[in-house]
C-alpha cells in the first residue's frame, strides 16, 4: 500500500513525450484525411471538446511539477483564443457540457478513445521509424461510429479536440542552464507541445490532425496563448 | 581548473536555487481543507482530479451500492470527520493493494477485500491509507523527490563521471528510505486508529502474515505488483504484531460475519480473477486461508478443482475430480462445477462420467450460454 501521486505512465506516454518534445522552435506538421472531405456547411457548428491543457514547472532534474493556477489561466486563454479563431472562420463554436448527466458516461469513453487514438497517431505518424506499413502513405484514422452520438445532442457537424502542455524552468533549472552553458553542457528550458484533431461527426473520421512543438511561448499570457492556438489550428480545414 | 570553476558556479547556483525550494514542516491536512491554488499541492490535486475523472468511468470500478456502503462505513467509523473528504473506488483487480491520492481518492483493489478475513483486517488497510491522506504524504514525497533530484543534478554537473552516477544512486536511496518511513508511520498510526474505532488491532499483522505465506509459495513472487514494491513485509508484520500486543484488545470486535455477508456475492468473480493469474501454488495458499475459518463450501471446493484441472500435473486430474465431487455434495457448488467435472473426466478418459457430467450441466442451468459447445462435446464423446 502506498500513496499514489500521479497516474502510472505506460510506454505509450513515454513515446508520446518523445514525439512531442522533438522540435525546438515553433513547428507544426499536419495531416488531412486521405478520404474525401464531406461537403462543409457554410457555417459549420464545431463542438469544442474539453480542452486538455496542463502547465507545469520544470525542476532542475527535469521533472514536471503541475501548476494549478497556471493551468487555470492557460486553459482560460486557450478557450478564449479558440472562440475568436472559430468566429473568424465563420464557424459556430458549441461548448461541451461538462456537468454530469446520463449521457456523460458514453461521452467520457469517447474522450478516452480519442486520447488513445491521438497518442497512436503521434507515435506512428510522426516517428518515421515506427510508421505502420499499412498506414505509411495514407491518413485514415477514425473514432468509429460511436462518435456520431455527439452530433445530435449538440447539433454539431465537427468535434475539435485540443491537447496542450506547457512548461517553464524553475529558478534552480535556470541556474542549471547557466552552469551548463559555462561547462558546455546543453540544458533545455521549458517546452510547449500539443496536438489538435478535427472529427467529422457524420462519420467519426479524424479528418485533420496537427502537432505543435515549440521551445518558446507561454500559455499564461493571453496574447501568446492566442499565437499558439493559431499556430496549432492555422490549416484547420474550416 | 574546470572543476574549481564549476564548484564556485555551483555555489552561486545553489544560492539561487535555495530561494525557491519549499522547506519547513508539512502540517497534517484538516477536515474539509483544500490547498490554495497557488501551491504545489494544488498541482498534485489537479493531476489526481483528472485521474479521478477517468477512473469514474472505468469498467473496473465496482459500482455496487451495498459493497461501497460497507467499505465506506468502516472508513467513517475510523475517522468520522475526514470521511466526507475521501472518495473510495473499489477496483476489480486480483492481487493485494490499495493506494491513496492526495486529493482524497482512495483506491481499494478487490484482491485486498477478498483476502481480508474480517472487517478489522479491512479497517487496518483503510486506516493505513487514511494516514497517508491526513499526513499529506504525497506532498511530502513529491517535495523530497524534487529537492533530492535537484541536489543530485547539481552535484553531477560539478563532479561528473562516476561520482555523478553515485549521486543518482544516493538520491534514489534517500527517496526510497523516505517512502519506507512514511509506510511505517501509516502502519503505526493506522493501527492506533483501528483500535480507537473498536477493532481488534491484532488483525493488522495477520493480513500481512497471510500475504507472506502466499509469497513463500508463489511460483513467481516477483510478478506480483505488491511484492515488488513492498520488500519488507516480514518486518512490517512483526512490528504491527508487537504494537498490537502492547495494546489492550479486550472488548474489540472482528466483524467477521458482516464481512463474509457483504463479500459473498462477489467472491466467485474475485476468485476467478485470482485463478486467472495462473500462479497455482499461490492460489492454493489463498484457498487454504479462505477455508481456514469454516468448512470448505461448494464454491471454494469448485475453485480447488479448477486449480488442479488447469494446472494438470501429476495427480491433478484425480484431485480435481475429488474436489468437484465434494463440491457437488454440498448445496453451494456453482452450476459450472458439472461442466468442469465433465472436462476433467474427459481428459482422464472416463467417457460415461463425462457424458453424465455434461448432461447434468445442461440440465442444471436454465439456459447456459455455452449450450451449443457442450452439445457439440457430447457428440464427440465415443
Amino acid at each position: 500500500m502506498r500513496e499514489r501521486r500521479r497516474r502510472a505512465g505506460g510506454h505509450g506516454l513515454a513515446a508520446l513525450a518523445i514525439v512531442l518534445l522533438l522540435g525546438a522552435c515553433a513547428q507544426t506538421q499536419s495531416f488531412l484525411t486521405s478520404g474525401d472531405l464531406a461537403e462543409k456547411p457554410a457555417n459549420p457548428h464545431v463542438l469544442i471538446m474539453p480542452t486538455d491543457v496542463e502547465l507545469s514547472e520544470l525542476t532542475a532534474a527535469g521533472l514536471l511539477e503541475p501548476n494549478a493556477a497556471w493551468t487555470a489561466a492557460g486553459r482560460r486563454n486557450v478557450d478564449a483564443a479558440l472562440d475568436a479563431l472559430l468566429a473568424q472562420r465563420s464557424a459556430i463554436a458549441v461548448r461541451y457540457d461538462e456537468t454530469d448527466s446520463a449521457a456523460k458516461e458514453a461521452e467520457a469513453q469517447l474522450l478516452k478513445l480519442h486520447s488513445v487514438v491521438g497518442g497512436t497517431i503521434l507515435v506512428h505518424k510522426y516517428l518515421p521509424a515506427l510508421a505502420l506499413p499499412t498506414k505509411k502513405d495514407i491518413f485514415d484514422w477514425s473514432l468509429g461510429d460511436g462518435a456520431t452520438a455527439l452530433r445530435e445532442p449538440y447539433g454539431a457537424d465537427y468535434a475539435l479536440f485540443i491537447y496542450l502542455r506547457d512548461s517553464f524552468a524553475s529558478d534552480s533549472r535556470k541556474a542549471l542552464i547557466v552552469v551548463g552553458a559555462v561547462l558546455g553542457i546543453g540544458v533545455s528550458g521549458g517546452h510547449q507541445a500539443g496536438f489538435a484533431s478535427l472529427v467529422d461527426l457524420r462519420s467519426g473520421e479524424i479528418i485533420w490532425f496537427n502537432r505543435l512543438v515549440s521551445a518558446a511561448g507561454d500559455l499564461r499570457e493571453p496574447e501568446l496563448a492566442r499565437e499558439a492556438t493559431h499556430n496549432l489550428l492555422k490549416d484547420l480545414p474550416l | 581548473m574546470k572543476c574549481a570553476r564549476a564548484t564556485s558556479l555551483l555555489t552561486a547556483a545553489a544560492l539561487l536555487a535555495s530561494g525557491c525550494a519549499q522547506t519547513g514542516d508539512i502540517q497534517k491536512i484538516e477536515p474539509g481543507e483544500r490547498p490554495s491554488i497557488e501551491s504545489d499541492e494544488a498541482g498534485l490535486w489537479m493531476q489526481m482530479d483528472r485521474f479521478e475523472e477517468d477512473l469514474k468511468t472505468s469498467g473496473k470500478v465496482i459500482a455496487d451500492p451495498d459493497l461501497n456502503a460497507y467499505v465506506r462505513d468502516i472508513l467513517c467509523r475510523l475517522k468520522a470527520d475526514y470521511c466526507v473528504d475521501i472518495r473510495i473506488y473499489i477496483v476489480r483487480t486480483a492481487d493485494f493493494n490499495a493506494s491513496m491520492a492526495p486529493n482524497g481518492v482512495m483506491i481499494v483493489w478487490t484482491g485486498i477485500i477478498l483476502r481480508a478475513r474480517n472487517e478489522a483486517q479491512l479497517a487496518s488497510v483503510l486506516g493505513h491509507e487514511l494516514v497517508h491522506y491526513i499526513g499529506r504524504h504525497a506532498l511530502k514525497r513529491w517535495r523530497e523527490i524534487r529537492n533530492t533530484t535537484d541536489a543530485a543534478v547539481f552535484f553531477t554537473f560539478a563532479t561528473g563521471g562516476i561520482a555523478g552516477i553515485l549521486a543518482g544512486f544516493a538520491a534514489y536511496d534517500s527517496i526510497m528510505s523516505f517512502s519506507r518511513d512514511m509506510e511505517r508511520e501509516a502502519d503505526s498510526r493506522g493501527l492506533a486508529m483501528m483500535h480507537a474505532a473498536g477493532y481488534d488491532s491484532r488483525e493488522a499483522a495477520k493480513i500481512w502474515q497471510q500475504l507472506i505465506k502466499e509469497k513463500e509459495e508463489s511460483d513467481e513472487p516477483k510478478r506480483s505488483a505488491f511484492f515488488s514494491t513492498h520488500p519488507a513485509t516480514e518486518e512490517r508484520s512483526k512490528t504491527l504484531a508487537e504494537l498490537a500486543a502492547a495494546t489492550d484488545n479486550a472488548g474489540t470486535s472482528l466483524g467477521r460475519e458482516r464481512h463474509a455477508a457483504m463479500t459473498a456475492p462477489f467472491r466467485h468473480d474475485w476468485l476467478l480473477d485470482e485463478l486467472r493469474q495462473r500462479d497455482y501454488a499461490r492460489f492454493e495458499v489463498l484457498l487454504d486461508q479462505l477455508s481456514e475459518t469454516g468448512q470448505e463450501d461448494g464454491e471454494l471446493l469448485f475453485f480447488r478443482g479448477e486449480l488442479h484441472r488447469l494446472r494438470g500435473e501429476g495427480e491433478d486430474d484425480a484431485k480435481a475430480i475429488a474436489a468437484y465431487t465434494a463440491a457437488l455434495e454440498s448445496d453451494s457448488a456453482p452450476p459450472e462445477t458439472y461442466r468442469s467435472l465433465g472436462l476433467v473426466q474427459w481428459s482422464a478418459g472416463n467417457t460415461a462420467a463425462t457424458r453424465a457430467a455434461f448432461e447434468s450441466y445442461l440440465a442444471s442451468e436454465r439456459d447456459p450460454e455455452d449450450r451449443a459447445m457442450i452439445e457439440h462435446y457430447l457428440q464427440q464423446i465415443p
